[in-house]
């Protein structure tokens, strides 16, 4: 049974419970009023209305998941960081699970401030910015499935999506877009300056992001996850693409802007990069938005190079899913952690001259072995 | 007058309109809203057109190209709103 299966079971329960009252009242009703809440029943008992508001809870479902997710994310990066300089990170609120709701605390702070936009800031740009990021962050989610049966970017057959991986990639890519408007928008030179950097920076990352993963399209000789996975159910894609992995990670930490490559939000350099003119909860979105990044990235490296949901079938196949991706996410915090960011003078030399060849190699050593025959 | 051809009038109507805000607006940023919301609906009409792969390429290639346009029309092209005090 696939997600959306299971979530048609629930809406088709749901509908037969609401029309109980809805042919209840037909029945009950004189004439055309009546027959006005028929109608009701008939349309809800429809098949579009029904695939319609199945595929909504299959959204809602995956939008929980994730948003979980990404809270256990904030989690278990304030609680490392905490660990590694030295002192207990979140730890009151809710103190019997370790302070795991001092995120939503937080976020019902950033909640009730005020927002506001800053007097000589370009309004469509300001406002659009913050919308623009979260929307087109929460479509990679939209693309990854956890497992065969835990997704929901399938047409119409329930199949997957032929591109979906690509999709994916497409979806970061639009990220550089939103960051340069708000740091031009906010009308305020360390915004810019901050969004100058982070074009530069993504820009210049994607190119090897992109080739490290068009070797692992080239192994697997399919654009989808599925395909890609179950062509990893002999040996993990990280193994013959070593190189391919390790250009993968460096370039996801500098696509998710964390410290070794955090140049575009330097607290010591720029106030606060190219989020320093927002406030209340668009900064609370961009904030989660930029951890949600790190999730997908930590799900797209478990895609792409670990395996999947491949594992032992003591586990569920999700629950693989998950623990590789926090385990990615674990040694992206690691490095974050524990290495001194790369001065701006170094950046561009780091992702032209050294990630770059690398992925080329990288791509060398995959067309080889797909020539070869062992793939 | 099916769903189909209502979702299609609705892309090309947005891509025609925010194609015309390219060349109308008065501030260069707009101008590059503008056109990534043209390219992105013309993604979406490949997507009518059961053309998934090139709708992909389009958003991967376009949209993440809009940057570097933007980057221009920041370097190349006076600002008005730092120098205006009263705006």
């Amino acid at each position: 049974m696939n997600l959306y299966e299971f979530c048609n079971i629930i809406i088709v329960w749901l509908v037969d419970l609401v029309n109980n009252l809805w042919y209840w009242l037909g029945d009950f009703l004189p004439w055309v009023f009546g027959d006005f809440f028929t109608g009701v029943g008939d349309l809800a008992a429809s098949d579009g209305h029904i695939a319609v508001m199945t595929i909504l809870l299959e959204v809602l479902v995956v939008l929980i998941v994730a948003i979980v997710n990404v809270l256990n994310f904030i989690w278990l990066d304030r609680k490392l960081s905490g660990r590694i300089f030295d002192f207990y990170g979140p730890y009151y609120v809710g103190y019997r699970i370790g302070g795991w709701l001092q995120n939503i605390a937080d976020g019902m702070k950033l909640f009730v401030k005020e927002i506001i936009t800053p007097r000589d800031a370009d309004r469509l740009g300001f406002i659009l910015a913050p919308v623009i990021f979260v929307s087109s962050s929460f479509l990679i989610l939209a693309t990854i499935p956890l497992s065969p049966r835990f997704g929901i970017a399938t047409n119409i057959d329930g199949a997957f999506v032929p591109a979906g991986a690509l999709f994916a990639f497409a979806a970061f890519s639009i990220a550089p877009f939103s960051i340069l408007l708000a740091g031009w928008s906010s009308n305020n030179k360390y915004t810019l300056i901050g969004g100058m950097r982070s074009a530069a920076q993504m820009m210049s990352y994607e190119i090897p992001l992109l080739l490290a993963v068009a070797s692992v399209f080239l192994l697997a000789g399919d654009f989808g996850f599925v395909g890609i996975v179950e062509a990893q159910a002999d040996i993990w894609f990280a193994i013959p693409l070593f190189i391919g992995f390790i250009v993968f990670l460096v370039c996801m930490a500098a696509e998710v802007e964390v410290t070794p490559f955090d140049l575009p939000e330097a607290e010591a350099e720029l106030v606060e990069g190219w989020t320093t003119e927002y406030c209340g909860m668009r900064f609370g979105f961009f904030m989660m938005t930029s951890y949600l990044r790190g999730y997908a990235g930590g799900a797209l490296a478990t895609a792409l190079f670990l395996g999947g949901w491949n594992g032992p079938a003591i586990i569920p196949d999700e629950i693989w899913f998950l623990i590789k991706a926090y385990i990615v996410f674990v040694i992206i915090e690691w490095m974050r952690w524990s290495l001194p960011r790369v001065r701006v003078d170094q950046i561009l030399n780091l992702g032209w001259k050294r990630l770059l060849p690398l992925a080329m190699v990288n791509l060398l050593i995959a067309a080889g072995l797909k020539t070869l025959g062992w793939f | 007058m099916t769903w189909e051809l209502l979702v299609f009038v609705f892309l090309a109507a947005c891509a025609l309109v925010s194609a015309l805000m390219v060349i109308h607006s008065r501030e260069i940023m707009h101008s590059v809203i503008a056109l990534a919301t043209c390219f992105v609906s013309v993604a979406c009409l490949y997507v009518m057109l059961n053309a998934e792969f090139v709708a992909i390429v389009q958003i991967l290639v376009y949209v993440g190209a809009v940057v570097v346009v933007i980057l221009f029309g920041i370097m190349l092209t006076k600002r008005e709103i730092m120098e205006s005090e009263r705006r």
